[in-house]
């Protein structure tokens, strides 16, 4: 995961706030494997922005690198845009989602760092994620996400979230989760 | 036939054309509406599908747009094969097989890019763009034994062209030329094509994923199935724009579908109906503000195609939604699998933000994570997975929908059926498929559809 950007200086958080933001993240895997689509929601900054672009293989010498903001993405997301997600989710008729998807989001390596601005994070973690769909639709995404999180009363909010996975040609015919 | 290959000396000689499946007479009676499975699922039949349909016809294998200067390239496929499509010095385009001619391994594994030459991985070998060998690792070794690097070039396809900037190429050098592969359905991609002075671009990059499907339920769906939106996207309607999908079918007489040698494109006159399920009214507006010039320049029926409740398939396996406006191949990967490849396409002159929107509505729609695209592959993978049951496969399909809709009064050109939930185009499609699959050559290939358009090139027209 070469492309990563690094933030100018990492700074460290105190060990509490370190817990406190692993909590945070390990109940936002519950709930995404739980489908608790509405609960997931209330998560998430109003101005968050969350994306997963698409890579492409290009050398070394290519100085456009693997993804580009304005490249391909299978998301690229406001809370618009999440809502809308969701909300073909919860229809009766979405047809592959019924029956329902297992889902696995098991996250870790998690390294918290001061934000640019007071009151924010930057976290950064890795993922596994496997789904299951009826007899063996079985799909496994592994990854990396740099994450914006904001300290909102005693709890956080993501404001914004970016994650990469292994893949270039992506595996499988759908993406019908969050990572 | 291509000017550019024909002193490059035959290291790939093709072999005899394989006799036609003999049961595949059986596999159809397309005006009773009925077709086998067996050409979802059997391995012998895709084998010659790859002869026959993959490396004769015309495939899509990029936008002029994406290889703007001298050495940019795109890796693509036509069907199984390899091949890199490179801009050239004087600006022509061409394409070459993406495999060394030494021991065969790829000479580039980007997918796309600037290259002053293509070197092999393995022993060295260096390709100009122009496909020819410059030089090799330990060079004199190869010259001390008399070999001759004028015969070892990369493999050209046989034929590159392009339409109002989709580059097309086959690999067949007796295949007719692509105006007349076109058709008469040049006419209908004007519409989307040409709609504007500028033309079209592709922006955002290319998406690309695997669907366990055979490569006809795609096609098939985007030539002509309207139907199946009302009742599998109903979902992914309520998500864009809180409600469910127009029921088209009540109103035959505002819709069609067309056809042209396997080609099609079943259209409503809505001029925004695709477009609305992006859930985004500047798009709309960018089209009703574009409509009236659009009619100016190409007529009202095409002026009222731009962003209609629409879907296009150019056979054999490339498709595209006007409005939505994602690009796409079906690339075959096995009788039970697809490499899906999508872009999205804009009007050239189109304000940037409405290119962005373009971009981020692709997303939304009609990617992996796309709300109506995670209904059609689920329905695709089943489609063809079923026939894996022996006694399954033996059951035929009904494809009758729309029989005695044929419209000859008309002024459109093409094969013209009154109603776009129809299955015209399918049975249109499945009878080029067949044509070709019995055919040995071209020149057996049955000339269903003539054209009245000009057929003696493309090329003015680009």
């Amino acid at each position: 995961m070469n492309a990563v950007a690094t933030p100018q200086t990492e700074i460290p958080v105190d060990a509490e706030t370190q817990r406190r933001i692993e909590q945070f993240l390990y109940r936002e895997a519950r709930l995404l494997d739980n489908e608790r689509w509405d609960d997931w929601l209330a998560l998430l900054a109003e101005d968050i922005h969350y994306w997963m672009p698409t890579m492409e293989n290009r050398r070394r010498y290519d100085k456009k690198g693997a993804y580009q903001i304005d490249g391909g993405a299978l998301y690229n997301d406001n809370l618009l845009d999440l809502t809308r997600r969701i909300t073909r989710f919860k229809q009766p008729s979405a047809w592959a989602e019924d029956p329902a998807t297992r889902h696995a989001h098991v996250v870790s390596g998690i390294e918290v760092y001061q934000g640019e601005q007071p009151g924010e994070f930057v976290v950064h973690s890795s993922f596994v994620n496997y789904r299951s769909r009826v007899e063996k639709d079985n799909d496994l995404l592994v990854g990396r996400r740099e994450d914006v999180i904001r300290a909102v009363g005693e709890s956080f909010q993501i404001a914004k979230r970016k994650i990469l996975i292994t893949q270039s040609v992506f595996m499988s015919k759908n993406l019908n989760t969050f990572l | 036939m291509s000017e550019h290959n024909t002193s490059l000396p035959e290291r790939l000689k093709r072999r005899p054309v394989a006799e036609a499946i003999a049961r595949l007479d059986r596999m159809m009676d397309l005006d009773k509406g009925r077709m086998s499975r067996d050409i979802f699922w059997d391995r012998d039949i895709y084998e010659q599908e790859l002869e026959k349909i993959f490396a004769r016809c015309w495939l899509f294998v990029g936008h002029e747009s994406q290889i703007l200067k001298s050495g940019d390239f795109v890796s693509t496929y036509m069907g199984e094969d390899n091949v890199i499509i490179v801009r050239q010095k004087d600006g022509a385009i061409r394409g070459f097989l993406n495999t060394c001619p030494h021991r065969g391994n790829k000479v580039t594994f980007a997918d796309l890019g600037n290259a002053r030459q293509f070197v092999c991985n393995y022993h060295g070998w260096a390709f100009g763009i122009d496909g020819a060998l410059k030089g090799m690792h330990a060079s004199e070794a190869y010259e001390a034994t008399g070999m001759d690097k004028n015969e070892h070039s990369l493999h050209p396809v046989a034929q590159i062209e392009s339409y109002k900037g989709l580059m097309f190429a086959t690999l067949d050098p007796n295949a007719p030329s692509l105006a007349e592969y076109l058709g008469d359905f040049r006419y209908y991609l004007d519409a989307i094509f040409d709609m504007d002075e500028g033309g079209t671009e592709f922006v955002g990059g290319c998406v690309k994923s695997v669907i366990q499907c055979n490569w006809k339920y795609a096609s098939e769906n985007f030539v002509g199935d309207i139907l199946h939106a009302g009742w599998t996207h109903d979902s992914g309607a309520h998500a864009m724009v809180g409600g469910s999908v127009a029921e088209v079918h009540k109103l035959p007489d505002q819709s069609y579908q067309v056809n042209f040698n396997g080609h099609g494109w079943e259209f409503n006159q809505d001029i925004v109906g695709n477009c609305a399920t992006l859930g985004d009214k500047d798009l709309m507006k960018y089209l009703y503000v574009l409509q009236p010039k659009v009619a100016e320049r190409l007529g009202e029926v095409r002026s009222k195609m731009i962003g209609a409740i629409s879907s296009c398939t150019l056979f054999p396996n490339t498709s595209f939604l006007p409005g939505q406006n994602t690009f796409r191949t079906w690339h075959p990967r096995g009788p039970d699998k697809i490499e899906l490849h999508t872009w999205t396409f804009v009007n050239k002159n189109a304000p940037q933000e409405i290119k962005d929107k373009w971009r981020k509505g692709t997303m939304m729609t009609f990617s992996p994570s796309g709300v109506f695209e995670m209904d059609d592959g689920e329905n695709w993978e089943y489609s063809t997975k079923t026939n894996a049951g022996f006694v399954t496969r033996q059951q035929d399909l009904y494809l009758g929908l729309g029989q005695n809709t044929r419209i000859t009064d008309t002024d459109l050109p093409c094969n013209v059926f009154r109603g776009q939930v129809n299955e015209a185009n399918q049975r249109a499609f499945y009878q080029r498929w067949l044509d070709l699959m019995k055919a040995q050559e071209w020149q057996d290939v049955p000339q269903r559809d003539v054209p009245t358009l000009p057929t003696t090139s493309t090329k003015e027209a680009a």
